[in-house]
């Protein structure tokens, strides 16, 4: 895939554009923003308690798929827009010890120091570099004509359905880097040492949606079993169709580590662009993706509070159009069957677009 | 009677706080269901609403809060830390308790404004002009050393400024002991001040040593009289070698008084309460270069200057509370390096060690987990 070869000048000018909005932003935050992010955790304490209790004391039909559907709410807004976003350090400037990056806990198996590694720094720093942003396929999925192929990528349509089915594991099992260890690259006993915080996380987890609350009203447990395991599957469900309308759609782009040495902030600006996509939707929808359909605001400025993307994404469109860069948006069933295209087609060895790119 | 219960009563607390038992013990969570319930409500924190407010002077004022259950009083001369969100972000700065100790149901702040460019962040300011009567403000329990002995000797009490706020409290106290006769030795307050108009509680003490005689109140207003140097203000008593001291009042008013205690070989008798950092010249300093692991940060601070403002000025946003060294907020590993605290003068370079980021300076170049 060939993308336009931006001049020193123009870089340097989307560097100060860019860098402009992020200060128009940045240096107006107060209370409304704090505002939001305690609406969303009051929002998803209050359908997790109000789903919890259908899903305890209710006997009927109705309240099972009503309660199932507001713990799958409570557990997606608190992911998504609270989880996520608190995590990336979005809301550390209030110095509130429960907004804090480094104090919180999702309702997650995936373990947040493990995230905060292998999300905040590998994948926003190395975003759809091959080779170095292990978030592009999650090594288990082929997206572009420059990963190599192996036979192993033939069932990939098959790989994709299970990872989307246990998302929260495949995030959650990500940094331990298993795929390392098949390679021989590391000892089990190292292996062993890098998971221990995911088992930490796991049995809390499980404990939690699979002891503490069927237990809690025991003579409902089968109910409530199913329920949290459904539950979750929604959440894994849509959190998964989500992220991966983030980078990999049609028009999203892959980078080398070559041509990535030496980077500015500008440049760094220019690949957030090209390698992310945006899904168009209302108000309601950018909550419920935790404001990742606006991925490219999200990747230009991270630890911007996120309900703020929807208000600068017209100034961003209108600098991607000035420097003439793609700003992909569309809607979700255009974003994501273009994923799905993707993953059906690349299961197959083709020729290689670019030589440069193309993983040995 | 009472071990067993308490052991079955820590017991019980113990399991309720128990990880399995997550969320169904999520403070965080309970506490703000309580508050929405009612601002004052919360099962760990002392919240408390203000309930009263009355101007001491053209620029201070006095704050009296209503505090829930969770408040256990205080000891005359200490202080509590308050925190407040202003315009979003918390804040927190310690205060010393203006009132009378044997009121349990009521306390309060004295507060004076703060002049000049601090004016934006000022949380004394905010105290002023944003809080209003029936806000409810979140506080740490009491704390600090500035208080009475056991058995008591005559008492001089010298303050600065707002530095009379603990000795409002120390004066109600020591009244006390006086009405029960556990005290029967006579008491000087030393207090210096622009003027009678800049005089906190002025009318109020003025009452309380007309009802009790042994109180003597000494006033110094500089605006008439010039700053005093420390011989000049204790030739007011000149008994001042065999009185216990307690000392209040800007850092460089305290710096002076206490050279003296300590030339005068009475360091011991002397009790100190400081608002912020003594300032403390740091000998041979020099700028250093501190590297922070975590976010990959490299920042400089100048000789003699404090980690947490030299992080903030480089855009770093360290989790921080009082700024002076008390709570512990701001704790942060460092790698490597030596750094010296503000407070005490003490040099450290043990790697992997914690260190406070408001009172320590590199005295080398540093490494961080930050």
């Amino acid at each position: 895939m060939t993308r336009k070869k931006l001049s020193r000048t123009d870089i340097a000018g989307l560097q100060a554009d860019l860098d402009a909005v992020r200060d128009s932003v940045m240096s107006t935050l107060g209370d409304k923003d704090v505002a939001h992010i305690r609406k969303m955790i009051r929002r998803a304490r209050g359908s997790a308690i109000a789903g919890r209790t259908m899903l305890g004391l209710g006997f009927d039909p109705v309240t099972f798929v009503v309660g199932v559907a507001a713990l799958a709410h409570a557990k997606i807004v608190e992911n998504m827009e609270v989880g996520h976003n608190v995590m990336h350090g979005q809301y550390d400037w209030t110095n509130d010890p429960s907004l804090n990056s480094l104090r919180y806990e999702w309702d997650n198996v995936c373990d947040a120091g493990m995230w905060r590694h292998f999300h905040n720094y590998e994948h926003h720093t190395y975003t759809n570099i091959l080779g170095k942003d292990r978030d592009f396929g999650y090594t288990i999925l082929r997206l572009s004509d420059e990963q190599k192929w192996h036979p192993f990528f033939l069932l990939q349509p098959v790989w994709n359905a299970i990872l989307a089915l246990a998302f929260e594991w495949g995030v959650g099992g990500h940094d331990v880097q298993a795929e390392r260890f098949l390679k021989g690259e590391m000892s089990f006993r190292q292996l062993a040492e890098r998971s221990k915080p995911f088992h930490r996380k796991i049995r809390k987890q499980l404990v939690k949606d699979y002891v503490l609350f069927p237990l809690l009203t025991f003579w409902n447990a089968p109910r409530v079993l199913l329920g949290n395991l459904l539950a979750n599957l929604i959440r894994n469900l849509w959190s998964y169709a989500i992220i991966f309308c983030g980078h990999f759609p049609d028009g999203t782009q892959v980078f080398s580590e070559e041509e990535t040495r030496d980077e500015t902030r500008g440049d760094w600006y220019y690949r957030q662009i090209c390698g992310s996509a945006n899904i168009e939707g209302g108000r309601a929808f950018h909550i419920l993706t935790g404001h990742l359909s606006h991925q490219i605001e999200h990747h230009l400025f991270p630890d911007m509070p996120a309900h703020r993307y929807a208000e600068i994404a017209p100034q961003v469109q209108a600098i991607c159009a000035k420097y003439g860069i793609r700003y992909n948006t569309a809607n979700f069933w255009r974003q994501y069957g273009t994923v799905l295209g993707k993953v059906f087609r690349h299961a197959l060895p083709s020729r290689r677009a670019n030589a440069a790119l193309a993983q040995a | 009677m009472s071990t067993p219960f308490a052991a079955i009563r820590q017991h019980a607390l113990r399991t309720l706080q128990s990880p399995w038992l997550h969320p169904l013990n999520d403070t965080d969570a309970l506490n703000e269901l309580l508050g929405s319930l009612n601002p004052r409500w919360s099962l760990t924190e002392v919240r408390a609403e203000l309930s009263g407010r009355r101007a001491e002077t053209p620029d201070t004022v006095s704050l009296e809060f209503r505090p829930n259950r969770l408040w256990n009083g205080f000891a005359a001369g200490q202080h509590v830390t308050i925190t407040v969100d202003i315009d979003g972000v918390r804040h927190q700065r310690v205060y010393s308790l203006s009132s009378d100790p044997a009121q349990a149901e009521r306390l309060t702040l004295t507060v004076k404004r703060q002049p000049g460019d601090r004016q934006r962040t000022s949380v004394s300011n905010w105290l002023h002009d944003g809080l209003r009567l029936g806000d409810v403000v979140t506080l740490s329990a009491a704390a600090g050393d500035f208080v009475l002995p056991g058995a008591a000797r005559p008492a001089l009490l010298l303050s600065a400024g707002s530095g009379i706020t603990p000795m409002r409290a120390l004066l109600h106290a020591l009244r006390q002991r006086a009405a029960a006769g556990t005290f029967t030795d006579d008491v000087v307050l030393i207090h210096v001040c622009r003027d009678r108009a800049d005089q906190i509680f002025a009318d109020e003490l003025a009452a309380l040593v007309r009802e009790w005689p042994a109180l003597r109140l000494v006033a110094w207003h500089t605006a008439s009289r010039g700053r005093p140097t420390v011989a000049k203000l204790l030739e007011a008593v000149p008994d001042y070698a065999a009185r216990d001291t307690w000392l209040c009042g800007p850092a460089t008013f305290m710096a002076d008084v206490e050279a003296h205690w300590q030339a005068a070989g009475l360091a011991a008798r002397l009790r100190l309460e400081r608002f912020g950092l003594a300032p403390r010249v740091v000998e041979g300093a020099a700028s250093a270069e501190i590297r922070c692991e975590r976010s990959e940060r490299l920042f400089t601070a100048g000789a003699g200057e404090a980690l947490l403002p030299a992080a903030e000025r480089a855009g770093l946003k360290p989790a921080y509370g009082c700024r002076i060294g008390i709570c512990r907020t701001c704790l942060c590993r460092k790698r490597s390096g030596t750094v010296e605290n503000l407070v005490t003068g003490e040099q450290s370079s043990e790697p992997d060690e914690w260190i406070r980021l408001c009172v320590s300076t590199p005295r080398s170049d540093l490494q961080l987990d930050l």
